[in-house]
């Protein structure tokens, strides 16, 4: 009785193991961790990097950025300005949908008129017009007035399948909706042209991608077969899976583990400082002392923003004193480092509060790299010219309801421009609060200076890149002569693989790891 | 008997409606759910415009009445982070931790058990203290270190055991409404470390509880009987003297299973283990506050029918509680 | 003197010297009680003195290593902070979270059991029903809806000030019902003995029945639980810390501190998570072995509940 029930059992357990083993046996698979998985299949769903990295697998875009910040083309072959307010794309022929369907002109107009009725991209996309449909394979792009981003703009466009995506769905609901708290015909299904395809997906768990047999791109550089992306959110847990081999690829590394992931044989790691700069905010009406200029120079000559990339962030960064990255429109290179503790506290006496005032802050402790530790450093540097300050670090979930509130006199802000182009910081936060126009949304500090609303506006449709570059570089000049915010240094990012990869290759300052372009050796 | 079991009950809709009540009061708390759902730049006015649309802006008493009402219908509003009935979400994800409880206390049973008779038996050998110094260790260290610590040695450096996740090899059950990591090795695997990290919490309670039943029953009298009429030692230990260890052990073991999974949401943590727990905190941190409210009444409704129908059973068996609940 | 003398002989004391596991454990407790609160004494730096931390002393490995720095014993954490002086404070308010909260809950636990032991029927199911409601809502979820009510009360800025007392309040709610559930039972368990009977034909008053004849027959379970509820109260913030919701890292706790150098476990800066834990192991260790011989002397059949 015993011996039977013992062999029944090992038996299940042969088949059991055996089937187990013909499913590793099939494809080259890649194991991917990230920190947290896209929101939903749909691209319109959410503006978020996860959802951006993702379409970059299934979707593609019409052109996409290279790592010389220029660009190359996707859907789009070559594409040619016409006049200040047009911009013709002419799109590769022969590319097919997920669906079959094959892709065309008409895609790329319904594409771009639904973008413009999602809550997350309408902003973005407000300055187009309907797109025109010159035959299948030639659109041209149209904004309301002249606008030198359009090309910035266009690697936002990953065309969608219209016939796939029309009708409605089993629930009635019509095919196109964009739901962003519900379930959907969009977010639950994809049609897109790109190189893999979703084929399951459990929100949070793990998805995964199959590659799409008739991918237009022949040979593509790549060679993985099928991806199984699975978000793990814990840091420590993420390079713990890398460092035993459960998968092949994270990101984001915590900057700690950067020497560990080096010194490890198998192992290799790439990082780069990303356009995302990270400043504190002073606010000039909550905080009447940092209506003072001299305080606030004071205050930025105390920090030591190289001392924190140095230190907090392990040299994995860049510190900064401009809000434009190098390699930016508006980068202005006169404008030097300003760390200087002597002068910060002669700045002080010569302000009048030599004796020091206290002051609050705010901050995240799970949004940027190492958030909490670097509001504290700070913190430590303002107490040393007598600025004694209270420092509150929360999870993002509850900050920025605080952050719109003016609840603390320095507020913490990361800002990553959508449009990766200067003219975007200053929009967002620096440009006086104009609640109605939408400028200044994240400026908290109440700082105002007309001037350099005036050049941001004018960048906003200037076309002439040299002149455009020129006047954005005087805003970062305004904006550092009034000791506007403090700098501290771009958010680092870092990506961790297996030897063996071309991992170098396929990762850029965007954080969209080209996947498709990976080859696994 | 039919009256009590009628007053148990209401009792026990009076503590779900308290409890539905504080649940979604909370819910306001965890932040706002409409800036993680939207991108940064989307304006104030289109933020507000899918508040309104979400209903967070109707007052309490009629979002609770909404929520009321489809709770009685069993739906317990849609989790905005995965985009799906919250009841859905919150059953799918609970034989994980189920999955994870049982292993746990499998390996409770089967290390407290011989550990505990030993310590009883030999209280002065050298073994029993050590063992009863690491259990003592063991309860101090923090879940979530021992749960690192874990992945350090027997993933990162030894490369035994997966340091993550449930694996890849589920096996459905019922039709898939339970995805099961216990028939495949890769699920076992996967499961290992965490169920010994949430082990270590209860492991050296239970130890000393079965060693301190055992000490009591050796000293009984029909135990010394049963030896005095030349039974085989062991037989003495485990057929007379354990057996009347079980009752104590599992009646305990009940309410700390409780406190297990509560403990559940740091061993889920860190090891990625997609549980309730794990659920708990993903809509804690990303303000899910439809999918809050959904779990603290899922949870509290568990509870609650669990106490109560404890209770009735209670009541059926033993008619003193009926009558001393009578007015 | 006499009461002294009387102490002296007792068999409480004698039981408690002969057993070496007992004595070393309260010394250990003692020593690291009186080290937590003369931290501001004996500690090398302040840690809670933002202008002495410098941000180019950070993860400084101790000062027996080849790269360590004399200025600090046991190296310094990512802010550049002292770490054996940071562990002195962290634990100073662990030691006061764990003890406070425990007070707290044996208060409230108290009040409850004694009142739903003692009158009965109506009482005790209201009082127990409203023990099951708060069974069903996790320590997490109390820290959270607190921490929000706390935040409008007194302003983001303040939490620093407020942690304290916060976190004493959050696990005090959380796990009063294990006192009050054992308060209770004893309580229907003294309720019945003749004393009691008397007290209440000679006409005394129930408040002091119960206050005066019941409750001291009760106290030996309610000290045994304590001694546990201290070391669960301080792992308790320990892992409320870990997600995010215990003391902020300015005024950290030995449970915030491991909770910071849980980042740094794999990356070779052990001693950022080695101090702290070790020392928050040792005084678990010391608590629990000091309550487990209280429990064994005072009543060695407690714990089943």
């Amino acid at each position: 009785m015993t011996s039977r029930l013992w062999l029944s059992l090992c038996l299940v357990l042969t088949l059991v193991l055996g089937a187990s083993a013909t499913a590793l046996a099939a494809g080259k698979t890649f194991k991917l961790a990230w920190g947290t998985d896209p929101e939903a299949l749909d691209p319109h769903c959410q503006l978020s990097g996860p959802m951006l990295q993702y379409c970059h697998l299934v979707f593609d875009p019409l052109i996409r950025w290279k790592k010389d910040n220029t660009f190359e083309g996707r859907l789009a072959e070559k594409w040619e300005r016409i006049d200040p307010l047009t911009v013709r794309f002419h799109l590769r022929k022969g590319v097919k949908f997920h669906s079959g369907n094959p892709f065309t002109a008409k895609d790329v107009v319904w594409t771009v008129e639904r973008a413009k009725t999602s809550p997350d991209f309408k902003a973005l996309f407000e300055v187009f017009e309907t797109p025109v449909a010159l035959d299948d394979y030639t659109v041209d792009l149209k904004t309301s007035k002249p606008y030198p981003l359009l090309e910035n703009m266009a690697t936002y466009i990953f065309p969608m399948d219209s016939k796939f995506y029309t009708g409605t769905d089993e629930a009635g609901q019509p095919k196109d909706a964009v739901v962003k708290t519900g379930s959907s015909f969009a977010n639950e299904h994809e049609s897109g042209t790109g190189e893999f395809m979703v084929a399951s997906r459990e929100s949070g768990v793990k998805w995964v991608m199959k590659r799409f047999a008739d991918y237009w791109e022949k040979p593509g550089k790549g060679n993985i077969e099928e991806i199984l992306l699975t978000p793990i959110k814990e840091n420590a847990t993420r390079v713990a899976a890398l460092l035993s081999g459960d998968v092949d690829f994270i990101s984001p590394v915590p900057p700690q583990d950067y020497e560990r992931i080096k010194g490890n044989k198998d192992l290799q790691l790439v990082t780069m400082a990303s356009a995302r700069i990270i400043t504190f905010q002073m606010n000039q009406k909550k905080r009447p002392e940092f209506a003072n200029l001299k305080v606030r120079q004071a205050i930025i000559a105390a920090v030591d923003n190289a001392g924190i990339a140095e230190k907090i962030m392990n040299k994995t960064t860049i510190p900064s004193n401009q809000n434009s990255p190098k390699g930016y429109a508006g980068y202005n290179a006169s404008l030097t480092p300003r760390f200087n503790l002597e002068k910060a506290k002669q700045l002080m006496k010569e302000a009048g509060y030599e004796k020091g005032f206290s002051a609050s802050m705010i901050a995240m402790n799970d949004r940027y790299t190492n958030d909490a530790k670097i509001a504290e450093a700070v913190v430590g540097m303002l107490a040393k010219i007598g600025i004694k300050v209270d420092l509150k670090t929360m999870p993002k979930s509850q900050y920025w309801d605080l952050f719109d509130a003016e609840a603390a006199d320095l507020q913490m802000i990361g800002w990553h421009p959508d449009t990766d182009d200067s003219g975007n910081y200053g929009e967002f936060l620096l440009m006086c609060f104009d609640k109605d126009k939408g400028f200044g949304q994240y400026n908290r500090a109440n700082y105002c200076n007309p001037k350099l609303d005036e050049l941001s506006i004018a960048a906003q449709s200037e076309t002439d890149p040299a002149k455009r570059s020129k006047m954005l570089q005087e805003v970062e000049k305004i904006a550092y002569d009034d000791a506007a915010f403090i700098p501290l240094h771009y958010e680092p990012l870092s990506w961790a693989s297996k030897k063996g990869m071309n991992t170098a290759d396929v990762v850029n300052i965007q954080d969209f790891p080209y996947f498709g372009d990976l080859e696994i050796k | 008997m039919f009256a009590f079991i009628v007053r148990r009950i209401l009792q026990a809709v009076v503590v779900m409606a308290v409890i539905s009540c504080i649940g979604f009061a909370i819910k306001h708390s965890f932040g706002d759910p409409v800036r993680e759902l939207s991108g940064m730049t989307v304006s104030a006015q289109e933020r507000e415009r899918l508040r309104e649309e979400l209903g967070l802006n109707d007052p309490f008493l009629v979002q609770w009445g909404r929520f009321l009402k489809g709770a009685v219908h069993g739906d317990l509003g849609m989790s905005y982070l995965y985009k799906k009935p919250a009841m859905e979400i919150i059953l799918g994800k609970a034989p994980a931790t189920m999955e994870l409880v049982i292993a746990a206390s499998v390996i409770i049973l089967i290390l407290s058990v011989p550990i505990g008779i030993y310590a009883a038996v030999r209280p002065r050998s050298w073994l029993s203290r050590f063992f009863m110094g690491v259990s003592v260790i063991g309860v101090s260290i923090p879940v979530f270190l021992t749960a690192i610590l874990l992945i350090s040695i027997f993933s990162v450096q030894l490369g035994w055991l997966p340091s993550f996740g449930r694996g890849n090899e589920l096996t459905p059950l019922f039709g898939g409404a339970w995805m099961s990591g216990f028939f495949t090795w890769d699920g076992i695997t996967h499961l290992v470390l965490p169920a010994l990290s949430l082990s270590s919490i209860m492991l050296p309670l239970f130890i000393r509880l079965i060693r301190a039943e055992m000490k009591e029953t050796l000293e009984a009298e029909y135990v010394k009987f049963a030896r005095a009429k030349g039974l085989k030692p062991w037989r003495v230990l485990v057929v007379h003297a354990f057996k009347n260890t079980l009752l104590p052990v599992i009646t305990v073991g009940g309410v700390q299973l409780g406190i297990m999974i509560a403990y559940t949401v740091l061993t889920e943590t860190v090891f990625q283990w997609q549980g309730m727990g794990f659920m708990f905190l993903e809509a804690l941190q990303r303000s899910d506050v439809s999918l809050m409210s959904a779990y603290l009444v899922f949870v509290g409704f568990v509870f609650v029918v669990v106490n109560t129908v404890v209770d009735i059973v209670y009541g059926l068996v033993n008619p003193m509680v009926r009558i001393a609940g009578r007015k | 003197m006499n009461a002294l003398k009387r102490f002296k002989d007792c068999y409480f004391l004698y039981s408690f010297l002969r057993d070496p596991l007992a004595v070393g454990s309260l010394a250990v407790l003692v020593v690291l009680t009186v080290a937590a609160f003369a931290a501001p004494l004996i500690a090398p730096h302040n840690p809670y003195d933002p202008a002495t931390i410098d941000i180019f002393d950070a993860s400084t490995p101790p000062a027996w290593t080849p790269e360590g720095s004399e200025k600090f014993l046991l190296g310094t954490d990512a802010q550049g902070r002292d770490i054996l002086s940071t562990m002195l404070y962290g634990m100073r308010v662990s030691l006061i979270i764990g003890f406070g909260a425990t007070i707290l809950q044996a208060f409230i636990g108290i009040i409850v059991g004694l009142s739903a032991g003692y009158f009965g029927r109506r009482l005790d199911a209201l009082l127990m029903r409203l023990a099951d409601v708060q069974l069903s809502f996790s320590t997490y979820m109390v820290a959270i809806f607190l921490g929000a009510v706390f935040q409008t009360a007194f302003g983001m800025a303040n939490y620093e000030t407020f942690a304290v007392p916060f976190l004493i309040l959050v696990l005090g709610l959380a796990e009063w019902p294990q006192f009050a559930r054992t308060v209770r039972a004893s309580v229907m368990a003294e309720k019945k003995k003749e004393y009691v009977e008397a007290a209440r034909v000679i006409g005394l008053g129930s408040r002091r029945i119960m206050w005066r004849h019941i409750l001291p027959n009760t106290l030996t379970p309610v000290m045994v639980i304590s001694t546990v509820q201290v070391a669960n109260c301080i792992m308790g913030e320990a892992a409320l810390s870990f997600i995010g919701l215990g003391m902020p890292i300015t005024r950290p706790s030995l449970g915030s501190l491991i909770k910071a150098g849980f980042e740094f476990f794999l990356s070779g800066q052990w001693w950022i998570t080695f101090f702290p834990g070790a020392l928050l192991v040792l005084l678990i260790v010391a608590i629990n072995l000091f309550g487990d011989w209280l429990r064994d002397f005072l009543n060695p059949k407690l714990y089943k509940g």
